[in-house]
């Protein structure tokens, strides 16, 4: 039973298709990839997901309830977390802060949210220093957010959207602006998270993608142009031509 | 009720809400450029009458007067953005609007000190004084030429804007300011230049306000309302949005005057506010 | 107890000994009425320009409760309080919906309407003149007429506001406050409802304003125009902005500030506006954190200037 499906799900921006008929299917616990070249519509595409856009025409099928159209607040309280391209944290809180802000929010219930002092919730900070742990940044949270390096930073991009206990995981580029190393690190993150968690992951460095997918979709001028296995994918003709030369892993 | 009165008023509404209109606009430029509600506005537009009234007394002549007030105005407007306004751009937004706060402050209370904490008056140029028999009507010249000189300088705006190469960069900067960095324009003269427009367009509807209304060193304050009004209803940086609001409220404001004298201005606001209920977006804006 | 509080508590006690009893009083109004603006300005990153449409409704409505109606003076401080919080809540709800720009344009010609309001509806308001004669009626038998027992009892409702602005910061509505502040769609993105969670700031800080109001009315017996206008709303930013707007203690700090500038000052110049527009003009150049930042910087300036030797961290490889 896929977790989350969408039906021809399509934006427009005036005359600009953004993201065109997308049609797509991920399993629980699988890790689907959505790759494709810059400006192909991916990040749209998780956009429309999480509610920052609302979808021309189309579907979102979450847990077999139609969620289009659902505000962004709202898309955390139906199990979906994200994580963003482009390092969206909360810079003068402090590490630990930006991932118990992520824990409190999925709350049952908000008992005590003006009157009762934030360090005197035991469980949630308990689970935030988890989250934390889990990524590595467990001895760093007590220090501001924007004191640590752009690889931590990454990192705890990633612990936010973990420590709201999704049920699905949208990972937008974790691993942009890594060195090497750094890159590394994340795909052992990211992998140590598969089959705990639904991951749909939109990566641009391709080798990444290829161990660890599932499931491929590959994307090109709001399209899906191929969809299958990684193999399946490498071998497509289609998918070398939309890369232009660029790399395909072999 | 009389028609005579009633259609003196409505052409009161239009005078006013063109000048409502230029107010909006100059803002909106301001504030789409720089993303700050320059909150030094109002105090502008009566350092623009106050000007006016200097150069007429040193010069005695209006029109040169109306030339020079506003460039005056323009010129410290540009003063301000380049020290004061830039310095803080690293400091961020908020820290540049509340400069723009403490301008008002300062340029109010420099206008009580230099000119009169007593307001003042000042005539009309000698070839606009008197009424013109409009048939319905008896209408004050003056007010004739500041509906037609406001028009004028509102489709002045326009083509500015929409025609010339500096006009399409100021639009540009109020839609996407990385970009125009990338193209390789100066931003940093931009926001001068944005600025120290939007300062013009205040100083000369000051300057052809004090005919009509007088001059007193508070009479920015009011208008700075207004002018918010304004870019709430229109959106930033839409001019057509500007003239439709700036008319819109300068008609209400003029004919709940003929019925509820006492609340002819708070009406303004209150219609804003209407408007936003319905439409939190503003008359024109995107959501 | 922090050093802070004992700091204040301290403040408290000897404040009337140093300055004149209606000032001292006047400083932790005004101390309220700032909590309340921080809560928006510092704490969530809402500049509201406005803030005196509350603090000026809520002295109204309970001024004229008081004079007409007589009534008792808690009643007249919980409905200050509430005037405050609807007219946040009413204002609010049109302001939150919009942009950091609109918003800020928005509370400020909110603000113009309810002034022109005030200023034209003379009947109930007294117009230009302000609404005289608001009385002080005894509080649970003790008579709060002489200035030292009113003060005690504003010193004592400072006191409760600092405390309860105290827990709201420290709890989880205040720490989605800040996050709001640093990043709106994360916020959101995380399951927060970021205009709500605006509003409820507004809300709060509309309570505060309106118990300052009301205060304010009791303490010099009127209702001034000026309390609902573009003025006050100014002044109480300027009073936050000096103190510093990153702490919880800066518009207490601030209020001292500027009560004592503003009392001096103005006895000797009409023209104090204007050192107010340099001095506002000056701290946004140069001190953007304001008192509580300069201490801050001087005491990190002293540190490092004593222990030269702890700071040094050459380890040669």
């Amino acid at each position: 039973m896929p977790l989350v499906r969408t039906e021809r799900l399509t934006k427009l921006f005036g005359a600009l298709t953004a993201v065109n008929a997308v049609t797509l299917e991920v399993e629980e616990g699988s890790l689907h990839s959505v790759i494709g070249p810059n400006g192909a519509g991916k990040t749209t595409f998780f956009n429309l997901l999480t509610g920052q856009h609302t979808p021309t025409s189309g579907r979102i099928v979450f847990d077999g309830r139609d969620i289009a159209g659902t505000p962004p607040h709202g898309i955390a309280h139906l199990g979906i977390a994200r994580s963003f391209q482009r390092t969206s944290i909360f810079p003068t809180l402090s590490i630990l802060d930006n991932v118990w802000l992520a824990t409190f929010a999925r709350q049952a219930s908000w008992r005590g949210l003006a009157w009762r002092r934030a360090d005197r919730y035991p469980e949630l900070t308990r689970r935030a220093l988890e989250v934390l742990g889990e990524v590595g940044l467990g001895e760093k949270a007590s220090l501001p957010a924007r004191e640590i390096s752009h690889g931590e930073q990454r990192q705890l991009e990633l612990a936010i959207a973990l420590a709201a206990a999704p049920r699905l995981l949208l990972l937008d580029e974790p691993a942009a602006g890594l060195s090497p190393d750094e890159t590394q690190k994340m795909v052992a993150l990211v992998r140590k998270l598969k089959g705990r968690y639904t991951i749909i992951l939109i990566e641009h460095k391709i080798d990444v993608v290829m161990t660890m997918s599932d499931r491929i979709s590959v994307m090109h001028f709001g399209s899906v142009i191929a969809e299958g296995s990684p193999t399946e994918i490498q071998r497509n003709p289609e998918v070398r031509r939309a890369y232009l030369g660029g790399v395909v892993a072999t | 009720m009389k028609v005579s009165l009633l259609f003196s008023q409505v052409l009161n509404g239009l005078a006013t809400g063109m000048l409502y209109a230029l107010m909006g606009i100059g803002l909106s430029i301001i504030t789409g450029v720089l993303n700050i509600p320059n909150f030094a506005h109002g105090a502008l537009f009566a350092l623009g009458a106050y000007l006016l009234y200097s150069v007429i007394q040193l010069v005695g002549n209006f029109w040169l007067a109306l030339v020079i007030a506003p460039l005056g105005v323009g010129l410290l407007g540009a003063l301000i953005e380049y020290g004061g306004i830039r310095p803080l751009y690293k400091a961020g937004h908020d820290y540049q609007l509340l400069l723009t706060f403490g301008l008002s402050l300062i340029v109010t209370e420099g206008i009580i000190i230099i000119w009169s904490p007593v307001g003042m008056s000042q005539l009309p140029p000698p070839l606009l004084r008197g009424g013109v028999d409009l048939g319905i009507t008896f209408y004050p010249k003056y007010r004739l030429f500041v509906m037609v000189a406001a028009a004028l300088l509102v489709f002045g705006a326009w083509l500015f804007l929409e025609k010339t190469r500096y006009g399409a960069i100021m639009r540009a900067g109020i839609e996407d300011k990385e970009m125009v960095a990338l193209l390789g324009i100066d931003i940093h003269r931009l926001f001068t230049a944005a600025f120290a427009l939007g300062c013009v367009l205040a100083g000369i509807a000051g300057a052809l306000t004090a005919p009509i209304r007088g001059l007193n060193p508070w009479m920015g304050v009011d208008m700075l309302g207004i002018a918010f009004v304004v870019v709430a209803l229109a959106g930033l940086g839409n001019l057509l949005g500007s003239i439709v609001a700036g008319l819109l409220v300068g008609l209400a404001q003029s004919l709940v005057a003929l019925v509820w004298p006492e609340a002819s201005v708070a009406v303004i606001f209150a219609v804003m506010a209407a408007v936003l209920l319905v439409r939190p977006q503003g008359l024109f804006g995107i959501r | 107890m922090s050093k802070a509080w004992l700091a204040i508590l301290a403040a408290v006690v000897l404040l009337p000994l140093v300055v004149r009893h209606a000032i001292a009083t006047e400083i932790w109004i005004f101390a309220i009425f700032g909590l309340g603006l921080n809560l928006l300005m510092g704490y969530t990153g809402l500049l509201s320009f406005g803030q005196a449409t509350f603090f000026g409704s809520a002295a109204y409505v309970a001024g004229y409760l008081l004079k007409y109606y007589g009534v008792n003076v808690f009643l007249a401080l919980g409905i200050g309080v509430v005037v405050g919080a609807v007219s946040a809540a009413a204002v609010g709800y049109l302001c939150v919906q919009r942009s950091g720009l609109y918003f800020i344009m928005l509370t400020f010609a909110l603000n113009q309407m309810f002034y022109f309001t005030a200023y034209q509806w003379t009947t109930v308001t007294g117009g230009e003149d302000g609404m005289p004669g608001i009385p002080r009626p005894s509080a649970l038998g003790l008579d709060i007429h002489r200035p030292l027992a009113y003060y005690a009892a504003v010193a004592l409702l400072f006191l409760l506001s600092l405390w309860i602005m105290k827990r709201i910061v420290e709890s989880p509505l205040g720490k989605i406050l800040q996050a709001i502040r640093e990043n709106e769609l994360r916020a959101e993105a995380l399951g927060y409802n970021v205009p709500r969670m605006k509003l409820a700031a507004f809300v709060v800080g509309g309570a505060y304003s309106g118990l300052a109001g009301v205060l304010y009315a009791m303490l010099f017996g009127i209702v001034p125009l000026e309390s609902i206008g573009f003025v006050f709303s100014g002044n109480v930013v300027f009073a936050t902005l000096i103190g510093g707007s990153g702490s919880l203690y800066g518009p207490v700090i601030g209020s001292f500030v500027f009560i004592w500038l503003s009392e001096s000052v103005s006895t000797m110049w009409a023209r104090w506006p204007l050192l107010l527009g340099v001095a506002f003009v000056i701290v946004v150049l140069f001190f953007r954190g304001g008192v509580v930042e300069a201490w801050a910087r001087f005491w990190a300036w002293r540190a490092a200037r004593r222990a030269p030797a702890a700071v040094r961290i050459d380890a040669p490889r």
